[in-house]
């Protein structure tokens, strides 16, 4: 298994020196938030993933969690861990004031997530799950359930899941089927089951907190009446105590292709008692709240894993020796050279490396959208808001689409050894590979973007995005930055009549949107980070003479050189249009 | 886990529309003949066992998997009887020469079988597989003694055969390996060393195991040049073929893998264990080639295999799962939802599939044609001419069809949405298993390199030409053909395309030598879909000509249309990026990979 490093000075880097992140948190009036407490932040997190995180992470995967009769066991050293984890207040760090929360912005707590994924990704859902529940019912629970919950979910004492899914209702929630019966003292009795709930059920805290959709008996039909509950595990009682056991129980927990050791539970209600949380039936705007921080976070979970691929194959192309370099032998004393000094083994290294820094940077540009929208004020601040809507599922779909890229290439520098798994190598992969598929498949986050977030307002959001981009190859006045400005000027003005030419197409065809959706989405990923590239070469051409920015200049080049023309592809693909994926009768497959 | 049913209807529009196997069979010498009754006959039998027999036994052995012991290796239950029932059967013995036992039928033949074998249960085919390609060797090149001990108890499947090259510091680089071989001066050799990642290397199938190992004599040059092949049996056997003392070589562990759990990869120590030599000295490596090139064909086939699995197992859930309505109106108004083969990003994804599967599955049989050619052609001129051009096809055929297959492996899983990522489904297995093929029998930048490096800069560019000019001489008699312009315009357009760009690099590389590694691997996908492009043409071709009406037709030129315009501008991609030469790969110095 490799050994996780963090990244920290890549961290730094973008955060500092790329996004200038100070001078950000001091506008939005974050004044405590400053370079040094990031800083800090940042190599506590590091050590926190490497030394706690990291060595759990293959016996996780080998042990796995446990059904018997309702309890789940998780693997050794979870327990443990979580605590440590819950102890050292990383639940808490984008919480309410009021509750214990401590209001880091989004663009440092990512780089958290990003470590305790890439570090341990099944214990790292533990957590970040909790926090979503805890922001969900921040934004939309009463005063009284967030006194109650909310400071015990942000002290890690107790754990939070999400229930969404039922057996014949993933994409398609409006199809859910678990009810809630008034009860005459306010409450709610839930029934119903749900299934792939992560964190569902375990034993790494007293509580569980699941916040589950249900409809009450006279709701509209489909997603317009779908309310959200909070339902406790263990009752709590009115002096904070733990009550009886709830009628929520674990079925069972399913077996998976990676993230072995996150219990993924059927969850069984059984008039369970629930309390309702925001407004009846609307319980799925409630959920959406918070699912732009969960997306991107589960796109931080594709960086998270590729950076920790990308540090492990770099280890082995350095270490193993076969064979010479076609220019002659680099290692002349040893039996043969590092296999780094054979080109093709550098184009893996170097995809994944320009996948994964390029990924950082967008992360944290979507970070700074979403702190500006909940900080931020006025015209800005909704320019941010629009943003976010706009850049959600790019960063979800994009980010984890690119971190299995980066896994499978991880794992085939390795040889034969990438499929075998004390390595540890193929784990990334199977781990990676279910972000591709939650909090929306990458399909349904293409349809988001290109109809919801494109098509529906005629581009407007696109085009904010576009003329940032094109404004900022314009102005940038750094010598030295002509050849990244010139092919992200020509890709974002293929982006943009790409763009045009779909919402054309759409108008009188139906399909248009998702026949383009997932292509376009990569399109639209592909220009941004290489946007990101030119403004990390900005800042390294800034910064002078070292390895670290002549890196990140070779790193730009070889992205505009090699990744970039992708565009072209996706391009002549989108434009193809619908027929050739409708004409087809379902019969004749 | 989708239940595997053998693409018996594609089979047949690729052997006998496409390919015309009724005019290519009885070209053959020194073969039996192939009748088109004896190849229904023996599609029909062999898909029923892949159906009957094998395909129930796929998910038990990836959950079971192999246990070793100091006793040996135990396979998942069902396993060995399954392999008995397929022993008994005669398929073993296909494509094997009659002398041994075999049925004589040109090798064609055996690897249509492992298609639909491969399909039904990878991890179990990989058995009998190797084995083949192990007698494969033998047949070519082993001396009497070993043929007439040892060959025709590989051809009825009493005894399995092995390939063991790798070694833990030498894969790639067979050059770098140690094991060695003491002459014994009684013509035999004692063989000393540790293999590594042998397939089948241990297991409770058979009563013997026939190891091919390679392994360097005292005093033989160093490299490439030095390395030998041994016959090593489990078993030494005696004159008459019955089993006679335990050799010195044991299984010290088995691998925990990602996938292909029901098949054995062992540890091998060869510990002074008694070896005959095959051939000359210090040729094993060009023997060997022998059989990696079947091995490779071999591996192809696992891309396409594993591939037409997870289309159908995407296909029959896309068909049955109701979530959401079509965006152009309800197509199940009686239902709560829509089948999501509605949709149009669905419909991308099941297209995709079909549209790799089935032209992989043209290229591969077209080259399965080419390899009957180059082993039982009538002339020598035509052996030699149909061997050139499958050295230039294995490496595209091997990297460019498992590359894809995981792509379509991948879609299989994301069509099922979170139920793709759970066990009990089948789905995330077939990417489990199948990503082992871009790895071995040589990585796909190992492919990479062999194509543009060894077959065709080796050759000036000319084993190229002859695909080339067998492309361009297709488009040229489509020429007047309005209805295929669609597919022969970009075909003659990429085909010369193709050319250029192989000069350009050539040219770059004279300057300099990294420049060959820096294109490879964009240069072989490219290749692969100019391949591929090669096949739908003809396929559309041929649909074209069909009768009215004829669904199956209708839908390969549907297919063939949806390739030309949503996967092969994939290649307007990889030339960019493979004519952006060496200098932003090999600019950024060693310790400048991370901070």
């Amino acid at each position: 298994m490799p050994d996780y490093k963090a990244p920290v000075k890549d961290m730094q880097f973008v955060l500092h020196e790329v996004f200038n992140a100070e001078s950000i948190w001091s506008k939005l009036g974050l004044e405590e938030v400053n370079r040094e407490l990031a800083d800090a932040i940042l190599d506590e997190a590091a050590k926190i993933s490497e030394n706690l995180l990291s060595p759990l992470n293959r016996s996780g995967d080998e042990e796995g969690v446990s059904w018997n009769d309702t309890v789940v066991t998780t693997p050794k050293g979870f327990p443990e861990a979580f605590k440590e984890l819950a102890e050292g207040g990383w639940g808490a760090l984008a919480g309410a004031p009021e509750y214990g929360g401590q209001v880091i912005p989004k663009m440092l707590v990512l780089m958290f997530e990003e470590m305790s994924y890439g570090s341990n990704i099944a214990l790292g859902l533990y957590l970040s799950l909790t926090s979503g529940a805890a922001l969900a019912l921040a934004n939309h629970a009463s005063d009284e359930l967030k006194e109650k919950y909310l400071p015990n979910m942000y002290s890690g004492k107790w754990a939070g899941s999400m229930c969404l899914t039922e057996g014949h209702a993933g994409t398609d929630l409006g199809m859910i089927r678990t009810k809630a019966e008034p009860q005459a003292d306010g409450s709610y009795s839930i029934t119903g089951n749900k299934i792939f709930i992560t964190g569902g059920e375990h034993d790494l805290t007293e509580n569980i907190v699941h916040l589950v959709l249900a409809k009450l008996p006279d709701a509209p039909a489909g997603s317009k009446g779908i309310s959200l509950f909070l339902v406790p595990k263990f009752h709590v009682n009115d002096d904070g105590s733990l009550g009886e056991r709830n009628g929520v129980s674990c079925g069972s927990v399913e077996h998976k292709m990676g993230i072995h050791a996150s219990a993924t539970c059927v969850l069984n209600f059984d008039g369970a008692k629930g309390y309702l949380v925001g407004e009846v039936n609307k319980g799925l705007a409630a959920m959406f709240t918070m699912m732009n921080y969960e997306r991107l976070s589960v796109g931080v979970q594709g960086l998270g894993l590729a950076a920790a691929a990308y540090n492990g194959s770099l280890d082995y192309a350095r270490e193993r020796l076969q064979s010479r370099s076609p220019a002659g032998p680099q290692n002349a004393d040893g039996p043969a050279d590092p296999i780094i000094v054979h080109p093709d083994v550098r184009r893996m290294l170097l995809t994944q490396k320009a996948y994964v820094e390029a990924g950082r940077a967008f992360a944290v540009f979507v970070g700074q959208q979403l702190d500006t929208a909940k900080f931020g004020e006025g015209e800005e601040q909704a320019r941010a808001a629009g943003l976010v809507e706009l850049l959600t599922p790019i960063a979800k779909a994009f980010l984890t689409d690119k971190g299995l890229d980066c896994t499978v290439l991880g794992q085939q520098c390795f040889g034969g050894h990438g499929y075998v798994r004390e390595w540890g190598m193929e784990q990334l992969v199977r781990d990676v590979r279910i972000a591709q598929i939650y909090e929306g498949t990458n399909g349904i986050q293409a349809l988001d973007l290109m109809g919801r977030k494109v098509a529906a307002n005629g581009g407007q959001n696109m085009g904010v995005l576009l003329q940032e981009m094109r404004d900022y190859a314009e102005s940038v006045t750094t010598a030295g930055m002509e050849e990244f400005t010139a092919p992200l000027q020509s890709a974002v003005e293929v982006l943009d009549s790409l763009t045009r030419d779909v919402l054309n197409a759409a108008k009188n065809d139906p399909h248009a949107v998702g026949a383009a959706s997932v292509e376009y989405l990569h399109a639209a990923g592909y220009t941004i980070y290489a946007y990101m590239w030119a403004r990390m070469a900005e800042a390294a051409l800034k910064a002078g003479d070292n390895e670290f920015y002549t890196s990140k200049l070779h790193t730009a080049r070889f992205y505009m050189k090699r990744l970039l023309p992708q565009l072209q592809a996706l391009a002549t693909s989108v434009r193809a249009g619908s027929d050739v994926l409708m004409d087809l009768p379902e019969s004749a497959f | 886990m989708p239940v595997y049913k053998a693409p018996l209807r594609d089979m047949q529009f690729v052997l006998n529309d496409l390919l015309k196997v009724d005019q290519h069979y009885p070209t053959l010498s020194d073969r039996e003949e192939v009748t088109p009754d004896l190849l229904d006959a023996i599609l029909n039998e062999g898909a029923k066992f892949a159906e009957e027999v094998i395909a129930p036994l796929n998910q038990i052995g990836d959950q079971q998997g192999c246990t070793w012991s100091e006793d040996g290796v135990t396979t998942p239950d069902g396993f060995k009887e399954a392999y008995q029932q397929y022993c008994e059967s005669g398929w073993t013995s296909v494509s094997a020469r009659t002398e041994f036992g075999g049925q004589g039928l040109p090798p064609s033949v055996g690897l249509l079988l492992s298609d639909m074998m491969g399909g039904a249960n990878w991890s179990w085919s990989m058995y009998p597989g190797l084995s083949s390609s192990a007698a494969r060797v033998l047949e070519e090149y082993g001396n009497e003694m070993q043929q007439t001990r040892y060959l025709p108890k590989m051809v009825d499947g009493t005894w399995t055969g092995t390939m063991c090259l790798t070694e833990p510091h030498a894969g790639s680089d067979v050059g770098l390996s140690r094991t060695k071989a003491k002459d014994n001066g009684d013509g035999t050799y004692a063989i000393t060393g540790t293999k590594i990642f042998i397939s089948s290397g241990e297991h409770d199938m058979a009563e013997n195991i026939i190891h091919l190992v390679l392994a360097r004599t005292e005093g033989a040059p160093e490299g490439t040049k030095g390395i030998s092949l041994f016959l090593v049996p489990k078993f030494i056997a005696h004159e008459d073929s019955s089993l006679g003392d335990r050799n010195g070589v044991t299984c010290g562990s088995i691998e925990h893998k990602m996938g292909i759990k029901g098949s054995a990869t062992a540890v091998l120590n060869f510990d002074g264990a008694t070896g005959y030599m095959i051939g000359e000295e210090n040729k094993g490596l060009t023997y060997m080639f022998v059989m990696m090139n079947t091995a490779r064909m071999g591996t192809a086939m696992q891309g396409l295999s594993l591939g037409q699995l997870s289309y159908q197992g995407g296909l029959e859930y896309a068909r049955e799962r109701l979530q959401m309505r079509s965006l152009s109106g309800p197509k199940n108004p009686d239902g709560p939802a829509d089948p999501i083969i509605v949709h149009p990003d669905v419909r991308r994804m099941l297209l995709t599939q079909k549209a790799f599967t089935e032209g992989s599955r043209a290229f591969l049989y077209w080259i399965l044609m080419v390899v009957d050619k180059a082993n039982c052609g009538a002339t020598e001129e035509e052996r030699k001419e149909a061997d050139d051009l499958l050295h230039l096809l294995t490496p595209i055929a091997k990297a460019f069809v498992t590359e894809t297959g995981l792509e379509v492996a991948n879609y299989g899983v994301q069509i099922y949405g979170g139920h793709g990522f759970i066990s009990e489904w089948g789905m995330e297995q077939i990417v489990r298993d199948l990503r082992i093929s871009t790895l071995y029998e040589g990585t796909t930048g190992i492919q990479a390199l062999d194509l543009l490096g060894r077959k065709i800069m080796g050759t000036g560019g000319q084993a190229l030409m002859t695909l080339t000019k067998i492309i361009h001489k297709y488009c040229e008699s489509q020429k007047d053909n309005a209805a295929m312009a669609e597919f022969v315009e970009p075909l003659a357009a990429l085909n010369k395309e193709w050319g250029d760009i192989t000069m350009q690099i050539g040219e770059k590389a004279m300057q300099n030598p990294d420049e060959v590694g820096a294109a490879s691997v964009d240069y072989l996908m490219y290749s692969g879909y100019i391949a591929l492009a090669y096949m739908w043409a003809q396929m559309a071709e041929l649909a074209l000509g069909g009768s009215e009406g004829d669904s199956f037709m209708a839908s390969k030129i549907k297919t063939a249309r949806f390739y030309f315009q949503r996967l092969l501008p994939r290649t307007e991609s990889h030339k960019l990026s493979m004519l952006s030469g060496a200098d932003n790969l090999m600019a950024l110095d060693v310790d400048e990979f991370a901070f």
